[in-house]
């Protein structure tokens, strides 16, 4: 039963029928991501660190310039926002002046918790990411992933090393199924990004209504001098 | 019904396995992502975490693949912490060339360092005295 359940919930997780508007996100265009230190909203206070460790990779892979992570947490202390939530408090339009970004992806921790039951353990993340954009601080994309992993007693046969790793000894692991919801969090299609400018299929990936023809308010047409009152 | 779905949270928990030792990445990221995450874990531990991202970059360049974005700077902010300015330099130049969108950042960071140094190397270089000297 258990492993019925674990199934369903990570079926769930995947199945998504996505139908995300990503017209902001397509006109917005951003080839730079500022990644910022993670709001952590568990009790594991090491949770928000390990996490940031996880999101380069699949965000460089769909094909973005992402600033270096650890970096960026340095120089964002020397700026005296050594608090992620204060970080997450700040305009984004400053966040990415400050570091030549197109645009900043804030992610929070709402869950990074193991429960022990009798025979079992559950060891459940749950993970709000909201990029926002670098010229007018607009919300371009969002998405909310958990991951759910219930052990039978003594681990029981499901995915033997995997199952293993997860609960092992005293301390669970977090980082597979962390890894896992950045994964289908970034996946496209699905809920994550289109191809970014480094990858061969940038701008032909696109959705149908999403396609980039209009070039929508975010860029104002040129010339013009629009005397545009209020 | 139940073996598919055995089979199902196989192949969905193999799907779990950490990036960066697939074959179907763009880059060559050699464990950058292990080695933040080991140096948040154990941050005394510094000099190896400073290891692994020239490890990184080491492996890039010899297998000829571009070296991930981020890793140049990531290492080059790691020497720059260190008081040696003039590899931090070099690496975020490498950075800049190698990814434009970096440049903004890269910039200022060099000229951080620049001004880092000035205090240091201003005396030594220029002594009032010397240049009198020169004059006679």
């Amino acid at each position: 039963m258990k492993r019925l359940l674990l199934v369903a919930a990570l079926a769930a997780a995947c199945a998504q029928p996505a139908k995300k508007d990503y017209s902001k996100l397509v006109s917005s265009n951003p080839r730079a991501l500022l990644v910022v230190p993670v709001v952590n909203k568990s009790v594991d206070v090491d949770a928000a660190d390990y996490f940031l460790s996880t999101l380069s990779v699949p965000l460089a892979e769909r094909g973005y310039y992402v600033f270096p992570v650890n970096l960026v947490k340095r120089m964002l202390e020397d700026y005296g926002l050594a608090d992620a939530s204060l970080v997450h408090g700040t305009d984004p339009v400053r966040l990415c002046a400050l570091f030549g970004a197109d645009a900043v992806l804030f992610v929070t921790i709402e869950q990074w918790t193991a429960k022990y039951l009798f025979l079992t353990t559950q060891v459940t993340v749950e993970f709000d990411y909201v990029l926002k954009d670098g010229r007018t601080g607009e919300e371009l994309w969002k998405d909310h992933e958990t991951g759910v992993y219930s052990s039978d007693s003594g681990g029981g046969g499901l995915a033997g090393a995997i199952a293993a790793a997860i609960v092992a000894k005293a301390a669970p692991n977090y980082m597979p199924l962390a890894r896992r919801a950045n994964a289908t969090a970034m996946a496209y299609p699905g809920p994550g990004f289109p191809a970014g400018p480094y990858r061969p299929e940038y701008r032909k990936d696109l959705p149908a209504a999403a396609a980039p023809e209009a070039p929508a308010a975010a860029k104002p047409a040129a010339p013009q001098a629009s005397p545009a009152p209020k | 019904m139940r073996p598919p779905n055995v089979l199902g949270a196989l192949a969905a928990l193999a799907g779990v396995a950490p990036f960066g030792c697939a074959q179907n990445t763009m880059y060559r990221w050699g464990g950058y992502d292990q080695a933040l995450y080991d140096h948040y874990k154990n941050p005394q531990r510094r000099d190896e975490f400073v290891a692994k991202l020239s490890g990184v970059i080491e492996e890039a360049e010899a297998k000829g693949g571009l070296v991930p974005p981020g890793c140049y700077a990531e290492y080059g902010w790691a020497r720059y912490e260190e008081g040696r300015g003039r590899e931090a330099v070099v690496s975020f130049e490498k950075e800049s060339k190698q990814w434009p969108e970096s440049r903004p950042l890269m910039d200022k960071l060099i000229r951080n360092v620049a001004r880092a140094k000035a205090p240091a190397t201003t005396p030594a270089a220029v002594p009032a005295s010397a240049v009198e000297k020169g004059k006679k």
